[in-house]
């Protein structure tokens, strides 16, 4: 075990390396100089020239690639342009507000997804059924933008619908955010159960004279679950790596927040940065998707 | 009549999409099971019989509901028990095995506990007691090293081991009846000789009755003391196994064992019987055989043959039943 995940972390670095490579590449190419965006063009020629070469700015493509490699393998994300603060900084100290929410918004939807999800399958065609997977595909379905504001608008007199201040300002946003979450891990909680429903086993837990809640809970629940927990783990890194809509709605300064800010003010370095943890939390969230799914899954061993 | 299972008159249908009639799987099926004895339920595949076993246990899907019969067991009718009174017999007084032994354990869970759950559910005995018994249980069925095994996952076994995993599984509470539906269909043919000799010695320590569903002849021959020949939803014949083998009286049990494969046939074309079963919704207005039966006569189609006895308790739902010695009765048992 402990060989296979050094293995997966090994094989993370020619990801990582790519996926520098691609966002360095795409920054290069996109229009517009980071020197007159930050300086509001109002700089005379030799004064542009200076900082350009003190940016490394003028160097060749790959050059530049390798100073941000070395400096990212010790940890250096360079400085924010437009902030004057290193990238790993204003990382740290935007990603606890992140994972707050991330938190709130993943366990919301589990509390939520997971038994609508069951009940949705055991009353199976009833109204219940349809009324909760009505709300489930709306939730999936309207853009996160849209829910934010309506429900901004519907509550705006009885909770914060921005800042971080309080608690209660974590409220709308884990809704926004945990609403479609839910949505998806019902339907799917919902479909794998019926489909597990019509295996021989169950016929077999039914035909030693099981009730059916044990036939259910003890049987159906956890071969259901197998694939929902993938999802389940890959939507929390999704969560982790900043709710890029939800985060600018509700004014919350995390990692989304961040990214938005970096692409605003043409911040390459921060941008770059947001950009490769990102990668890092979603490649971390693969894997422990491989892993839960070993540890449920008896029929898959990863050695 | 000393049985320990009398199905009356069963009636099973099934809805389906798209269509407002329900399909008739099983229409007015009797069947007795004698105490201590196995019987055969042959047919085809698509004539009712496990939907029979599926009835009588209420196991139906979801879209599959019992018309109208009985079916005795103990006293009881076990067609007119609520859920919670079945569920005491299923798996304790009654219990089935399946074909398919590839599917029938849960993937996820290990073996010994598959076992062990009936045996606390039923046994009301504490876990350690429910493994030493499951234990023991699976040491009777022939599973090597069955302390160890307890803890093996069904993907760990072969479709051999899954299977006498599953027949431990159903005769650890010593059932008064045991359903096997097609034991052996899934398994080769090495594997189930071996399993259908563990099945007789079980059946012999225990005297556990058997109704034992297959569409193999071979199968009825060895291990049967009598049998139901099933058609399209009803029985056809019923005969105990000698009686059958000398001299079957419908031309469709006939056809069955034409289709047997022999040694003193080597070479030869193996028989078939032509057409295949009807459509649930278009069943032919007279015997139901006889748009496939090569002796059908006009009356057949018309007239709708009952369920007459030829002497003997040999039951036979034929307008002319066969009374010819069939050509190959030195290969029977």
């Amino acid at each position: 075990m402990a060989k296979y995940i050094a293995k997966r972390i090994l094989s993370t670095i020619p990801v990582l390396l790519g996926i520098i490579l691609l966002i360095f590449f795409m920054l290069n190419v996109i229009p517009g100089d980071p020197v007159t965006v930050m300086m509001k063009e109002h700089l005379k020629e030799d004064v542009i020239e200076n900082l350009r070469q003190s940016m490394h700015l003028d160097d060749p493509f790959f050059v530049r690639y390798f100073h941000y490699v070395s400096g990212a393998v010790r940890g250096d994300l360079g400085m924010s342009w437009k902030l004057h603060r290193p990238v790993t900084s204003l990382i740290a100290d935007a990603f606890p507000y992140t994972l707050r929410l991330a938190v709130c918004a993943a366990l919301f939807s589990w509390i939520i997804g997971i038994p609508v999800g069951i009940i949705s399958a055991i009353k199976k065609g009833t109204l219940l059924d349809h009324v909760s997977m009505g709300v489930s595909l709306f939730g999936v379905s309207m853009p996160v933008f849209w829910i934010a504001l309506i429900l901004q608008n519907a509550f705006m007199r009885v909770l914060p619908v921005s800042g971080v201040d309080s608690w209660k300002c974590y409220i709308l946003p884990t809704i926004v955010l945990g609403w479609s979450t839910a949505g998806r891990i019902a339907r799917l909680t919902r479909s794998n159960l019926l489909e597990v429903m019509r295996n021989d086993y169950i016929r077999t837990a039914r035909s030693k004279g099981l009730s059916p809640a044990a036939v259910i809970f003890r049987h159906a629940l956890k071969n259901a679950l197998i694939p929902v927990i993938t999802v389940m783990a890959l939507q929390v890194s999704s969560l982790l790596s900043g709710a890029v809509i939800t985060e600018t709605v509700f004014s919350i300064p995390g990692i989304g927040s961040l990214a938005v800010t970096a692409i605003n003010n043409r911040d390459m370095p921060l941008l770059q940065g947001t950009v490769i943890f990102t990668a890092l939390i979603i490649i971390a969230g693969n894997l422990a998707a491989d892993l839960l799914y070993t540890a449920i899954d008896p029929r898959i061993r990863v050695d | 009549m000393n049985s320990i299972l009398e199905i009356r008159g069963l009636v099973t249908s099934f809805a389906t999409d798209g269509r407002k009639d329900r399909a008739v799987a099983v229409n007015g099926v009797d069947i007795d099971i004698p105490r201590g004895a196995i019987v055969g339920l042959v047919g085809e595949s698509g004539c009712g019989k496990s939907v029979t076993a599926l009835s009588t246990l209420g196991l139906l899907p979801e879209n599959g509901r019992v018309d109208a019969g009985s079916a005795m067991f103990g006293g009881q009718d076990l067609l007119k028990l609520k859920d919670h009174e079945l569920r005491r017999i299923r798996g304790n007084r009654i219990s089935m095995i399946f074909q398919e032994p590839m599917t029938s354990l849960n993937p996820i869970m290990t073996i010994g506990r598959q076992v062990s759950e009936s045996i606390m559910l039923h046994g009301g005995v504490d876990k350690a007691t429910a493994r030493a018994r499951a234990i023991e249980m699976l040491e009777k069925v022939g599973i090597p090293e069955a302390k160890r095994r307890y803890d093996s996952y069904p993907h760990e076994l072969s479709g051999g081991l899954r299977q006498r995993v599953l027949i431990g599984m159903a005769m650890v509470m010593q059932p008064d009846l045991l359903i096997a539906d097609e034991p052996t269909t899934a398994l080769d043919v090495s594997i189930e000789a071996q399993i259908l000799r563990l099945m007789r010695d079980l059946q012999r320590e225990s005297g556990t009755s058997i109704l034992l569903i297959t569409h193999n002849l071979g199968v009825v021959a060895e291990l049967c003391d009598s049998v139901c020949v099933m058609y399209a939803g009803e029985v056809v014949e019923r005969a105990d196994v000698f009686t059958l083998f000398r001299g079957c009286a419908h031309p469709y049990t006939r056809g069955l064992m034409a289709a047997l494969p022999r040694m003193a046939m080597k070479g030869q074309r193996l028989y078939n019987i032509p057409g295949s079963v009807p459509n649930l919704w278009s069943m032919p207005a007279g015997c139901r055989f006889s748009p496939r039966c090569e002796f059908a006569k006009e009356s057949c189609r018309q007239e709708k043959p009952a369920l007459a006895d030829l002497g003997d308790g040999h039951l036979c739902r034929c307008l002319f039943p066969l009374d010819d010695v069939p050509q190959h009765e030195g290969d029977n048992p």
